[in-house]
């Protein structure tokens, strides 16, 4: 009894919380997504033509393609790069680990619009890429197409989640029993065999997680295409924006949020259920 | 294994903790401290405004009258957000959206008539702006702040000024054009650059507008949707024209020293006209109109001018202005004024097909 009620205690704000300030507020875009406008008549008429026109919009399609496509490399290159960082702090770092760790997170503690101006100032026409190129004789004129770019929203992105796609892998790699390489060194594993064949395939849920940690907030980007996409680089979240805010159809923004969030669910669903496998298959094979 | 342990205690700490940062916004500025005065009008008076109009040079009369009285800033980023929240309900005091959206609001009982015998300021509003507020014989919106939208050029990186909207279409500026997000801007500029009146576009026009459109993308560099980003693309060199730049990027970017010119294209600039009405759901609607009025005030109206580099309203606050910055923008000039293409209402139809247009033809590239 004691420890239902610690339980429903523990439980019931974080609940109350998702509800109120998640749920809620997904279930009223369902309803949204039904109707035919958000003012006068409209509001109360209920029509399928959303979705209609959502899966008839080939426009719509090709944008949520092209987004995906930029999530998708964030997150691998973003996991390609923290998982050789998260090794190092584990398994090299040794007590300096923290103090690591936070110098890469310290930049987070700044405001997230500074951190994309900073990459304007590395990427612009006058910025320091291009004038080391310049000064280097690579390039014979400043060109400001290393900014305002699908690269550069991907360059820009990536920095952002690395810290964030660590911090998963860190503590999969962290909760490795040391002992398990002894053994695989004592049955004649060379280092790279034990790592192949031990320490990737334990730490994959993390790399798993800090996978899903950058490619879910990415897909709905609006911000970073913004300002450093240019012309080029606008993705899905812009679209989803201009419909709420700017022709004020939020039930086609609802429609295409619903969308994303159904195909999102679907793919982690999907993915997780591959990592797991894996990660079972390296441990008993 | 327990060196692991607590250093993920201390990183999660971290994580939340920078959560905890990122997650604080920008806090509204405090009303200031007016000297108290007997005897004391108390309550709250709630502002749906834009960001950079809730500075107290702009309420002094109002905060000096009634020092008690708690005054609250909720800020817009697009007209059609004021149109949206009064719409969901919002009960706001004052709103501050632009004349575009000005009839759908009266339409649809959002918004309340203006009793202009209570505002000392009235009799000096420019006549002309004020009739643009006024439906079926009602005054509604107290216009308060116009301004320009037109080509912001840098004229040390460019060959050659150009010298109409269907100039933006020359090769010479290629890779060097940022255009404003915005369906219905570059719906009008692009209507006006073939020749069309905008607002009454056929459905042909409106796909030649669209092509026209995908035209110019490949040249198009980037695309700005908030001042600050156009200045500083502007100012590094990036971008060489700027399209549908405001009043208040020549100025500032003049000021820094750069060497721009703002556009007087001969199919006219584009202007808008924004300005104050009180929604229905008020409760303090005389609380609102002396708002509206310390906001009419000459020091105020003059300090929007001098400051921001706007067009205003009040005739007796133009001698207060600065007279440089009145010629560069040709504030008073009836020439350039005259020409002005205003923006005006656009039907929810037209709205909806011209962002639709647009969010197709930015994400084309």
């Amino acid at each position: 009894m004691e420890n239902r009620r610690q339980f429903a205690s523990l439980i019931g704000p974080p609940s109350l919380y998702l509800f109120l300030l998640f749920l809620l507020p997904v279930g009223l875009m369902f309803v949204y997504s039904f109707r035919a406008g958000i003012t006068g008549p409209a509001h109360d008429v209920f029509t399928l033509d959303n979705y209609r026109s959502f899966l008839t919009n080939s426009h719509f399609h090709r944008l949520f393609w092209r987004s995906a496509l930029i999530s998708l490399t964030i997150s691998v290159i973003s996991s390609l790069l923290a998982y050789p960082l998260a090794y190092y702090l584990v398994f090299q770092a040794g007590r300096n680990r923290v103090t690591l760790m936070t110098l890469l997170i310290i930049p987070a503690w700044t405001s997230y619009l500074l951190r994309i101006f900073a990459w304007k100032l590395i990427l612009g026409s006058s910025g320091l890429l291009n004038s080391l190129l310049l000064s280097l004789g690579v390039i014979e004129k400043a060109s400001p197409m290393l900014i305002y770019s699908r690269s550069a929203v991907i360059v820009t992105l990536v920095y952002v989640w690395v810290p964030f796609v660590a911090l998963p892998i860190f503590a999969a790699l962290g909760r490795i029993d040391r002992n398990l390489l002894e053994a695989a060194a004592d049955l004649g594993c060379k280092p790279w065999e034990a790592f192949l064949r031990v320490t990737l395939p334990l730490s994959l849920p993390g790399v798993a997680a800090g996978f899903f940690f950058a490619f879910i907030p990415t897909l709905g980007e609006f911000v970073t295409p913004l300002l450093v996409g240019g012309a080029s680089g606008q993705m899905y979240g812009n679209l989803i924006q201009d419909q709420f805010m700017r022709a004020l159809n939020w039930p086609m923004g609802s429609v295409m949020s619903l969308a994303m969030l159904v195909a999102v669910i679907t793919l982690v669903f999907i993915l997780t259920r591959l990592a797991s496998v894996s990660d079972l298959g390296g441990v008993y094979e | 294994m327990r060196t692991t342990k607590s250093s993920l205690i201390v990183l999660s700490l971290l994580v939340v903790f920078t959560m905890i940062l990122t997650a604080c916004g920008p806090k509204t500025p405090p009303a200031t401290e007016a000297p108290t005065q007997p005897p004391e009008v108390t309550g709250k008076l709630l502002m749906l405004d834009w960001a950079g109009y809730e500075l107290p040079e702009f309420w002094m009369d109002f905060a000096q009258k009634y020092p008690k009285v708690n005054v609250e800033f909720s800020f817009l980023t697009e007209s059609a957000e004021a149109y949206a929240k009064l719409q969901s309900g919002f009960e706001a005091d004052l709103v501050h959206p632009c004349n575009n959206y000005w009839k759908i609001m009266v339409d649809d009982g959002l918004v309340q008539p203006i009793d202009t015998s209570k505002l000392s300021h009235w009799k000096d509003v420019n006549p002309a702006l004020a009739a643009q507020g006024a439906f079926d014989g009602k005054q509604y919106w107290v216009p308060w702040d116009w301004g320009f939208e037109s080509l912001l050029v840098r004229q040390d990186l460019v060959e050659k000024v150009p010298e109409s909207w269907a100039d933006l279409w020359d090769p010479q500026y290629a890779g060097h054009i940022a255009l404003v997000d915005g369906g219905e801007a570059n719906h009008v500029i692009t209507a006006l650059a073939l020749g069309f009146e905008p607002w009454s576009t056929t459905p042909e026009q409106d796909e030649q507008i669209k092509q026209k459109l995908l035209e110019l993308m490949p040249n198009v560099l980037s695309i700005w949707s908030s001042q600050s980003e156009l200045d500083q693309m502007v100012a590094s060199g990036d971008v060489w024209v700027g399209s549908g730049a405001w009043n208040q990027s020549y100025i500032g970017l003049l000021k820094d020293g750069y060497d721009v010119v703002y556009i007087d294209p001969k199919e006219g600039r584009t202007g808008y006209l924004c300005g104050f009405a009180i929604p229905s759901t008020s409760k303090n609607y005389d609380l609102a109109l002396a708002m509206i009025d310390a906001y009419l005030a000459p020091d105020a109206q003059a300090y929007l001018a001098n400051e921001y580099g706007m067009g205003i309203v009040n005739t007796a606050a133009i001698s207060l202005v600065d007279p440089e910055t009145v010629k560069l923008l040709s504030l008073e000039d009836q020439n350039v004024i005259s020409r002005t293409v205003w923006y005006k209402y656009i039907t929810p139809e037209q709205r909806e097909s011209w962002t639709n247009t647009w969010s197709e033809v930015k994400t084309a590239k």
